[in-house]
């Protein structure tokens, strides 16, 4: 689905991470793995650093950090918020959603609209499409747009093909109506019917948890998982990146009427380095105008990992200065989503860990 | 193996560092290779994709048995 849309700026931009780090080298030499194939894997895909929510915090917790810590720092009440929209596919609960609940903890006014969004990583891209949307033609003035996960609580610490990938983080972002701002031009797509590429198969209504979907059960590689853990065929969803996110690019960059020499960024959903290198070179960007460092720092953060990215990476010059960026999240669903925009001056809040270290 | 056998099977190495290896040539069982594991798939996957303009699944390539099934995929 295509979609334009005008006069609408993202103001401010702020992620909270996980407070404790994980090395991949270590981690996997606890687990008895040869080093020579650690650093092999480390070197080639690009796992190093990823940090992981200490027991008991939750992705409302880290958006929550960082929505206080943004509206802190633009100086801006939280009256003056017409919706919240939370995109999560770890939420505290399954009733109520998280957006409800951060609505109560930033005592927002009962005409602010709150809803959720369970997407994963394209979900910042579709979140942002939809605070646009409310500010364009839904009477709002100014959308939080929050954006996190919590992907370490569900895999398995003996599953290897998943384990070592992800990171937590929760984000904030501040879209606002404005009269003079260049056109949002967005590419929406899914297929559904890739969906179990990327799945936790139980504790949902379909199959819920019960002490049967907690065996564990070793795959053809070895991994050991159970079914309430998240599951990915990595080859799958590779081929699926390969083969999508690319045109993906190529039409937001055809609509904002700009090529990859002319546009300053590519900020794609950092999966993992090694598919970051990839799919960037395939988009026809320089590697210097694709930032892949986050991921080796941050991990895997889900739909935080572009505006994480975005701060690690550019944060200081969009508080000075606009930038044309295209932003691609890709992933569970499948689903994927680009957009292309003119960024900044914005507000940034320092990236930091919650609870700070 | 003809020459130009001998010279997709170099390039597939240059890429695929599970298939690299003394005394390892295309009739080596893949089963075998120590290094013949999911990162190896994805840069066979890569490999193919941009060397030969092919997306290959990964069952596909977990199919083949030997090196020589896998450059079989390459389109002719």
């Amino acid at each position: 689905m295509f979609s334009s849309l005008s006069n609408i700026r993202i103001a401010g931009v702020a992620v909270s991470t996980g407070s404790v780090t994980r090395d991949f080298i270590a981690d996997g030499l606890a687990l008895d793995l040869a080093r020579t194939q650690l650093e092999r894997i480390s070197q080639t895909v690009g796992l190093k650093e990823r940090k992981v929510t200490a027991p008991g915090i939750t992705a409302l917790d880290l958006c929550e950090d960082a929505a206080r810590r943004l509206l802190d720092e633009m100086g801006i009440d939280a009256s003056a918020i017409d919706a919240v929209i939370f995109v999560t596919q770890t939420p505290d609960h399954s009733q109520p959603n998280n957006s409800s609940l951060l609505h109560g903890r930033l005592g927002l006014c009962k005409s602010t609209a709150a809803f959720d969004l369970a997407m994963g990583c394209s979900g910042w891209v579709y979140g942002l499409h939809q605070a646009a949307l409310l500010c364009a033609h839904g009477g709002a003035a100014r959308v939080l747009l929050c954006a996190g996960d919590t992907l370490s609580r569900l895999t398995n610490p003996l599953d290897r093909a998943t384990d070592p990938l992800f990171g937590d983080a929760g984000s904030a972002a501040l879209i606002e109506k404005t009269g003079h701002a260049p056109a949002m031009h967005f590419n929406l797509e899914a297929d559904g019917s890739g969906a179990k590429s990327i799945c936790v198969p139980a504790g949902g209504a379909r199959l819920p948890a019960t002490p049967l979907t907690k065996q564990e059960i070793k795959d053809a590689e070895g991994n050991i998982h159970h079914a309430e853990n998240l599951q990915m065929n990595g080859s799958d969803v590779f081929n699926f990146t390969l083969r999508e996110v690319p045109g993906s690019v190529a039409s937001v960059l055809k609509m904002a009427g700009w090529t990859p020499m002319q546009a300053d960024a590519l900020i794609l959903h950092q999966a993992n380095r090694f598919m970051v290198s990839t799919i960037g070179k395939k988009c026809g960007f320089a590697p210097e105008k694709t930032p892949m460092d986050s991921v080796e720092k941050f991990g895997n953060q889900s739909s935080a990992s572009i505006p994480c990215t975005l701060i690690h990476a550019l944060g200081a010059p969009l508080q000075e200065k606009t930038l044309k960026v295209v932003a691609c999240g890709y992933g569970v669903g499948l689903s994927w989503g680009s957009v292309a925009l003119e960024l900044g001056p914005l507000v940034v809040a320092p990236l930091q860990s919650f609870p700070k270290l | 193996m003809s020459k130009s056998e001998t010279e997709l099977w170099a390039a597939l190495q240059a890429d695929v560092d599970g298939l690299t290896g003394p005394g390892i040539t295309p009739e080596t069982p893949l089963e075998t290779l120590p290094q013949w594991d999911s990162l190896a798939i994805l840069l066979v996957i890569t490999h193919f994709e941009y060397v030969h303009g092919r997306v290959l699944s990964g069952n596909k390539i977990r199919a083949c048995k030997i090196g020589r099934e896998l450059l079989q995929l390459i389109p002719r």
